[in-house]
């Protein structure tokens, strides 16, 4: 059996992307909370020495230490996932996602850092940057809907749809609504649907 | 506010049973939602108990619940159940009034206040999709005749118009979010001149286009 150890900050989209992958592959982990808002634990002894970025999620797996959110998400998916998980059909769409994840993104996580913890950051700026990421996606997700394609990579969903979504389900709490978003709101839903699909503080549970 | 008068606000097939999602028209926020027997609605997007708002909220068979603390309205608007209160019945004054709801033509009409006019009435319609725009809806309106396509009112309806292009002719209800924000909702009225995802596509494409020469001028 496996040995995850997970370092996480419950209130953080990119320590949820995790949490959400583990759920999803029905994996247990080890959670160690880290204080990173207000405490800046990621930033010191001994975080900073387990990922030298200073940011977490951060996952240990045995000796193996593995840092940041898209990587963890494919190596949990390569190492874990199955046939379903492992190997995507599409895969340059597939990876190509992950990029847009982690290239486009992060400007999502910070207006939201900015807006709802008080980080450093021109709110206007960023949330402009991330409604564009949005809108991007939305485009997309339309033209994959003509395809019969349910799932940013396609007719099954993938580690693209765990890295995307936490951004669109928390973009009200740096100013962006979901109004302009319909392919991106039938998405969610289908996406909330999964099983082992679980939310984070921000993201509503119906129940 | 346009008061009573039908506008374009979303294309049914993007609002499934069960879901709910949040409409700006003119800066004023709606709840529009669809019970999970098909029947759509548009309420004030604002619970009658705390002021959260409705679209935040979830349907729950042909009720829509609350987040905040679960009460369920009925289609007709009227409070059903208090979760704090299960043995309680609602009194009757505790209800979101209704507004004028249509779907035709692939699209959701809605009537904010008492409807003017009768619902419109078009041909059944495929969605192509909603477009959103960094642009005045004057303006997005405007471009589609420089653009050299063909077009006309569409009756019975504000600023929505039929276009003629490539052989289909599509439906377009507008939608003024803000000053310099609207939506074109685009719907290709049946019969189309071929199969209907590549005719679907064609025209969402081309929607793209539009937008892109729109928001290039600002």
């Amino acid at each position: 059996m496996s040995a995850l150890t997970l370092y996480n900050f419950d209130l953080d989209e990119n320590c949820y992307r995790v949490r959400l992958l583990l759920s999803m592959l029905s994996l247990e982990a080890k959670v160690v909370a880290v204080d990173m808002i207000p405490g800046g634990e990621h930033l010191k002894t001994p975080l900073i020495e387990l990922n030298p970025l200073g940011d977490i999620p951060v996952l240990t797996d045995g000796e193996l230490v593995v840092s940041g959110p898209v990587a963890i998400l494919a190596y949990l998916a390569r190492r874990y996932g199955g046939d379903a998980w492992a190997t995507p059909p599409l895969y340059a769409r597939h990876v190509s996602w992950l990029e847009f994840a982690a290239s486009a993104l992060p400007a999502a996580r910070q207006a939201r850092l900015v807006s709802v913890f008080g980080g450093r950051g021109d709110l206007a700026e960023l949330a402009a940057l991330g409604r564009r990421a949005l809108r991007f996606m939305e485009d997309r997700m339309t033209e994959y809907g003509f395809e019969g394609e349910e799932y940013f990579a396609g007719e099954r969903t993938g580690i693209a749809d765990v890295a995307l979504f936490p951004a669109f389900a928390l973009s009200r709490d740096w100013g962006v609504g979901h109004e302009e978003f319909p392919a991106l709101r039938r998405w969610s839903r289908r996406f909330r649907a999964l099983p082992g699909f679980r939310t984070m503080p921000g993201i509503p549970d119906y129940g | 506010m346009s008061e009573g008068v039908w506008t374009a606000v979303g294309l049914s097939s993007d609002l499934e049973p069960g879901a709910v999602a949040g409409v700006i028209v003119e800066g004023r926020e709606w709840a529009l939602w669809r019970g999970v027997s098909g029947k759509a609605q548009i309420w004030e997007d604002r619970c009658p108990h705390r002021g959260m708002r409705l679209s935040f909220g979830f349907v729950r068979g042909d009720r829509l619940g609350c987040l905040y603390h679960g009460w369920q309205y009925d289609e007709t608007g009227q409070c059903r159940y208090i979760p704090a209160h299960p043995e309680l019945e609602p009194p009757a004054s505790i209800r979101v009034p209704a507004q004028g709801i249509a779907e035709c033509g692939g699209i959701i009409w809605a009537a904010l206040g008492a409807p003017a006019a009768a619902a419109p009435q078009y041909a059944d319609g495929l969605p192509v999709r909603s477009l959103y725009l960094d642009a005045a809806l004057a303006d997005a309106l405007k471009i589609l005749p420089e653009m050299g396509e063909k077009i006309s009112n569409a009756p019975g309806a504000a600023q929505a118009v039929i276009v003629e292009r490539e052989g289909d002719t599509l439906l377009i209800g507008g939608q003024v979010v803000a000053e310099r924000r609207s939506a074109l909702h685009i719907a290709l009225l049946t019969p189309p001149s071929g199969p209907p995802q590549e005719r679907r596509k064609l025209h969402a494409q081309w929607a793209a286009r539009l937008r892109l020469g729109l928001e290039a001028r600002r």
